[in-house]
């Protein structure tokens, strides 16, 4: 797959993990840093399907289908096993309590000789390609679209809004944090499966901390609670540190920093994000439009 | 007798070493109008929170037509009929003022996630019908020209107003208000007052409310119960607790002791 495809494809994959951390930590309010664990869990067993089990018989596209199933499934899961404990924690300490999830699974995986453990997982077969990617993509963003606009995901708002104001509305708070959770785990799986299906080569070294800060960084860039603003920051920040290598040679030594410097600059003059917590809505638009003629 | 709607039977707590409220019993009736006064750190707003279950009381029990509360789920109970509002006020403040009723009546919408996200006909006629009961609710309360407002950009009046109108949301039958009056100019308390009557009257619910503010008090509660250190000291009609020695004691310090200033 040349350059330019392989970025795109990526890019979707960064989308839907974005848009799926977004609805836990913008949308429901619950700080996680666990979202590279998800992803690791989606990856492996999406994998795995395609190595051990896969039938030759069926067409790739429904054998990545399954694969993505049971990416989504058995991460969501492990995000039920995960959130039922640590949802019960607030703000800092469930943030330190998923990131140590996601590290156990990275080490998980790595004492795993089935999956390949330290070698890495090779000869997946190559499924994804970039229709299927951004098919996901479209399902990811409009379940949650839609979700926000029933009374389950006004539910899920109203947690990070006030807990307790919701609690004494009759919503049972921890159910809903839950559902956010174990939601956002299930896409963050799917993504993984579609990227193991593309990368062909897995490593449990691809899945540390490091990936769950950066997709944190997409959507507080987007703004948290947005999900255009998780779109448009999964979009840059898997464009730009590859736009700044083929800026020159210095630009290219100093890419990362510069990628710092621009982050900070955006926090300083946009600290709730490009979009804050609002959407990009065309109808909008038509309305405005609408209300000048009146 | 009827059974009261809500009662409390010796309800104790305690933080650690610290009894916060002491075998506090009450009842009230269907319509009733009931006040709790004390000074601050009385215990009023904990007797709240051991109503409204955020707290589970240490001793006693809580019942609302006759069945315990005790163990209960905030949600749970709320569901089963005890709305409040806050002290400090708690709505969705990133929320429009539509979205903040429309929560309340969350837990009576029937449809499940699939048809939440697939948007089916039940989705679209349940949702239509909770907008449609929202709206007449914040006609009832003049505030359905601000439904798209966010709710943190309503003035401190009306944001009052809204808590109230979301507590109502949940169909309740007893309706607790956490000091309403607490930051309102003499003009707003005064429409407050007229408010609070007239939703015991237009919904037919009990009310239960803490405030410091006297005139408000006398001039709504129909029975007062006044609380001190934790200690239920009097109980009775407005008049009668203006008059009552104890009530006077704890508000102005007993007569010995201004002598000795």
């Amino acid at each position: 797959m040349d350059y330019l495809a392989h970025l795109t494809l990526n890019t979707g994959i960064f989308i839907i993990l974005a848009v799926s951390l977004n609805l836990i930590n913008g949308i429901c309010g619950q700080f996680s840093l666990g979202h590279a664990g998800f992803w690791a869990v989606g990856a492996y067993t999406g994998a795995a399907y395609g190595v051990f089990l896969a039938p030759e018989a069926l067409p790739d596209f429904i054998n990545l289908f399954i694969s993505c199933g049971i990416g989504f499934v058995v991460a969501a899961l492990s995000g039920l096993l995960i959130g039922v404990p640590c949802l019960r924690l607030r703000g800092d300490y469930l943030a330190i309590a998923t990131l140590g999830f996601g590290e156990i699974i990275r080490i998980l995986i790595m004492n795993m000789d089935v999956v390949g453990g330290p070698r890495g997982f090779t000869n997946i077969p190559n499924w994804s390609n970039l229709f299927w990617v951004y098919f996901w993509v479209v399902i990811t963003i409009v379940f949650c679209a839609n979700l926000l606009r029933g009374t389950h995901g006004r539910a899920i708002i109203s947690i990070r809004e006030d807990e307790i104001a919701a609690d004494s509305m009759g919503i049972y708070t921890f159910k809903y944090k839950t559902l956010a959770f174990v939601i956002g785990a299930g896409f963050a799986g799917l993504a993984g499966s579609l990227f193991a299906h593309a990368q062909q080569f897995l490593h449990p070294n691809g899945f540390t901390f490091m990936w769950s800060v950066i997709i944190l960084l997409m959507i507080i860039l987007g703004g948290l609670g947005s999900i255009t603003g998780a779109i448009v920051g999964a979009v840059i920040l898997t464009i730009l540190p590859e736009m700044l290598r083929f800026m020159g040679e210095t630009v290219s030594q100093w890419r990362m920093v510069i990628y710092s410097i621009l982050l900070i600059c955006l926090m300083l003059w946009r600290p709730s994000g490009i979009f804050g917590k609002h959407e990009f809505n065309i109808l909008k638009f038509f309305k405005k439009d609408e209300e000048a003629t009146s | 007798m009827t059974t009261p709607i809500l009662e409390t039977q010796a309800l104790t707590m305690r933080f650690g070493g610290l009894v916060a409220v002491n075998n506090f019993s009450m009842q009230m009736g269907d319509t009733d109008l009931v006040g709790v006064i004390g000074p601050n750190g009385a215990g009023k707003t904990t007797i709240f929170n051991m109503i409204t279950g955020i707290y589970e009381p240490t001793e006693g029990d809580v019942r609302l037509s006759g069945k315990s509360l005790v163990g209960e789920q905030v949600a749970l109970i709320t569901q089963k009929g005890i709305a409040r509002t806050f002290q400090n006020i708690r709505l969705f403040k990133d929320l429009t003022v539509l979205d903040n009723i429309r929560l309340a009546g969350h837990s009576r919408m029937k449809y499940g996630l699939i048809a939440n996200i697939l948007r089916t006909k039940k989705f679209h006629e349940e949702e239509s019908r909770l907008k449609e009961e929202a709206i007449k609710l914040l006609k009832i309360f003049k505030l359905e020209n601000k439904m798209d407002h966010l709710a943190k950009n309503l003035p401190y009046g009306e944001q009052r107003k809204l808590e109230i109108a979301r507590a109502l949301a949940t169909k309740p039958k007893v309706l607790l208000l956490d000091e309403p009056a607490a930051g309102m100019n003499p003009n707003e308390t005064a429409d407050l007052t007229k408010l609070i009557k007239w939703v015991r009257d237009e919904f037919q619910i009990a009310i239960l409310l803490i405030e410091h503010d006297m005139r408000l008090v006398m001039e709504v509660c129909e029975r007062i119960y006044v609380v001190d250190h934790g200690e239920l000291i009097a109980h009775g009609n407005p008049s009668e607790i203006q008059n009552n020695p104890k009530v006077i004691e704890a508000y102005l310090g007993a007569q010995s002791e201004e002598g000795e200033q």
